[in-house]
């Protein structure tokens, strides 16, 4: 924001721009564009408290004792009960969620961005019959809805099960199995996201790579792939939010009590304790879940921001 | 080192008719400086591009000492290219960037750190090795993509505008040094550019293009004193060439007011051609401010001048009654004629400046080609 250039103004005596002196006023910002910072301000604060406020209750009631949080559940807890998370970890079997959940967004993560992002740079790199053809493959797949693919997922991952050799690492209640699901279906989306991208980075130092003797994959992995750092990042942080909460899909294919994922051991763990009463072990199970998701954003925050306004050297 | 031929090569876009590229012939020296120069769209990047692998070669063939290389990718041409933006790789250090090449080509850590030092050396780059090149200035970046194409050895140098992007007076300095170093190194070089000043200034020779085709190859002072066309009159020289169609009658060229005496061999030719007209250009320093009793000359009226300095140029328009008509003949908007610095005229003035005899340049109405006397 410039605050140090002002328009030239017009005034009686000969009308130089002065600097300086007063702080010049911001370009354009009258009383009226005032009220309007305001109400923006105010509906940002709104907005944030409306986000803010339920996750730092959920915080708070994870470390009251069941007795405090009936009777008063938006009070201050008296001490921090470390109990209910051991609880939730053990009791609640949160810790092998956690593992499991774990296990599977890593693979499917592994392989969105490494499959999404050498498509995407074929796509948007390479001139060949069928280019516009497979894109549109790829993107169609953003208007399909995860509902409706519910029943024939169901069946082609159970029958993967029973190919041979490979059928004992597929098939329902496989780590793999739900990975792949995960890939399949965040592929349109990354795929799209990175074609533009990859699309962005300059011709010349891709002809440079050429020059300087890279074949088509070193090229790829010593010179393009390093370059879309900022929107490779971002976009694994989308896929990681959305590989990290996702709840139907391994409903549907983890039905095996111990390869369930946290999402699930969650929505087991709310049923259960509705019944026992045990509201703080939920809230330390929710804020174990949360956890990996707010350390993601902290640390990669500045990564976010740059691969919003992704920017190549010029 | 080696040669670099192209044989009436030529590269066809797809979905155009037109060559981009027509049959080009060209025969560069080993370790020659060869300028291509032209302005834009007339074929220059691309013929550069081709030579580099970069862009296709629809007919004839290139070949680099006695390999063809038509059609052998940019790798396997023992070649290295400044860019224009110079391409430098972002995520690199400039050590890193400058031994790209040869890591790539499997050369020992060793000896990259070696061949990168004296390079580095070379260009005044080593207390910046270990900088991303977005921490380095824009003739340091430009230094750096030089030094990415020495480390390599290569036989050919390709070189694509490398100087657009510097400020005007880095571009100067930056144009010796490449000078210089390329005479030291006398590596073949090819260098793209649509500056002529920068062609006439570095290249040992210099290849004029214009629409696709090679209009003239030459040393810089045999373009500009011999220029075998109407385009490279106009192209070569800063201020340009005045150009006009004159009328060919009695020996003398005339235009309107404008009254230039010509070789009686160049009024043959013209009637030989079966035309009664001539286009005459004459350079600016070729122009002199006549006393009044001379009879002839070409009689301007002066909009601008231009002082320099060391010299002093006038821009000004045909004056007298027929100046309308002259105006519609003349090439460009404006007459240009170099003065004495301090003894400039002043705006508005009207001078009758007359042809320093043997100094007019005669082309043919009919085929733009030079016409000698």
């Amino acid at each position: 924001m410039t605050t140090t250039q002002s328009p030239p103004r017009v005034s009686g005596d000969g009308g130089s721009p002065r600097r300086g002196g007063r702080r010049d006023r911001m370009p354009g910002v009258g009383a009226g564009e005032k009220a309007v910072g305001l109400i923006n301000g105010g509906f940002l604060l709104l907005w944030g408290l409306i986000t803010a406020l339920p996750l730092l209750w959920a915080i708070l009631s994870s470390f009251k004792t069941n007795g405090e949080f009936r009777v008063d559940p938006l009070g201050l807890p008296s001490g921090v009960q470390v109990d209910n998370f051991s609880r939730a970890w053990s009791a609640a079997n949160i810790g092998q969620y956690f593992l499991n959940s774990v296990i599977v967004v890593s693979i499917s993560l592994t392989l969105t961005m490494l499959f999404g992002a050498m498509g995407a740079y074929v796509l948007a790199r390479y001139d060949f019959p069928g280019n516009r053809f497979l894109y549109y493959l790829f993107v169609g797949g953003l208007v399909l809805p995860v509902f409706l693919a519910l029943v024939p997922m169901f069946f082609v991952v159970r029958n993967l099960g029973s190919l041979p050799v490979v059928g004992q690492f597929l098939g329902l209640n496989s780590y793999l199995s739900l990975a792949l699901v995960y890939v399949a279906f965040s592929m349109p989306f990354t795929v799209f996201f990175l074609t533009a991208f990859f699309r962005t980075l300059p011709t010349s130092v891709a002809e440079a790579g050429i020059m300087d003797g890279c074949s088509h994959f070193s090229l790829f992995w010593k010179v393009m792939l390093p370059m879309a750092r900022p929107g490779m990042i971002s976009l694994a942080l989308f896929n990681f939010l959305g590989h990290w909460n996702q709840y139907v899909l391994p409903l549907v294919i983890m039905q095996d009590g111990d390869k369930r994922v946290l999402a699930q051991g969650l929505g087991t763990l709310a049923a259960t304790t509705g019944f026992r009463a045990d509201w703080t072990a939920l809230f330390a199970g929710l804020v174990i879940a949360l956890l990996p998701v707010l350390i993601v954003y902290i640390v990669f925050q500045k990564q976010v921001q740059a691969g919003l306004t992704a920017g190549v050297l010029k | 080192m080696a040669t670099v031929t192209f044989d009436k090569a030529t590269r066809i876009y797809p979905g155009t008719d037109k060559p981009a590229v027509d049959a080009l012939d060209l025969a560069i020296e080993d370790g020659e400086f060869l300028v291509l120069v032209g302005p834009s769209g007339c074929g220059k990047s691309t013929s550069l591009r081709m030579l580099a692998g970069l862009e296709e070669v629809d007919g004839g063939a290139i070949r680099i000492g006695d390999r063809d290389v038509t059609h052998m990718p940019p790798k396997d041409r023992d070649i290295a290219m400044v860019f224009q933006n110079y391409a430098l790789y972002p995520h690199m250090t400039v050590a890193d960037n400058m031994g790209f090449a040869l890591k790539i080509a499997g050369v020992s850590k060793d000896e990259i750190r070696r061949r990168v030092g004296d390079a580095a050396k070379l260009l005044d780059l080593t207390e910046y090795l270990d900088r991303k090149p977005k921490a380095l200035s824009g003739g340091q970046r430009q230094r750096v993509a030089m030094g990415r194409a020495i480390v390599r050895e290569p036989q050919v140098f390709l070189m694509d505008e490398p100087l657009s992007n510097l400020d005007a007076k880095l571009r100067v300095s930056t144009r010796t040094q490449i000078a210089s170093l390329q005479r030291r190194l006398g590596i073949t070089t090819v260098y793209v550019t649509h500056d002529q000043v920068e062609a006439m200034t570095m290249g040992d020779r210099v290849a004029v293009l214009n629409a696709g085709l090679l209009q003239q190859v030459d040393s810089p002072l045999g373009l500009y004193d011999k220029p075998s066309n109407v385009f490279v009159a106009g192209f070569i020289g800063s201020p340009a060439m005045n150009i006009a169609t004159f009328d060919v009658k009695d020996g003398r060229a005339t235009l309107g007011n404008a009254d230039v005496a010509i070789p009686a061999s160049i009024a043959a030719k013209v009637a030989e051609e079966g035309s009664d007209t001539v286009v005459l250009g004459f350079r600016p320093e070729s122009l002199t401010p006549a006393s009044s009793e001379e009879t002839g000359g070409i009689p301007v009226l002066v909009d601008v001048v231009e002082e320099l300095g060391s010299d002093a140029y006038v821009y000004g328009r045909p004056a007298g009654p027929a100046a309308e008509e002259q105006a519609d003949r003349l090439r460009s908007d404006q007459i240009i004629a170099r003065v004495e610095p301090r003894n400039a005229p002043q705006k508005g003035e009207k001078i009758n400046f007359t042809v320093r005899q043997g100094s007019e340049h005669f082309f043919s109405v009919k085929t733009g080609e030079r016409l000698e006397p």
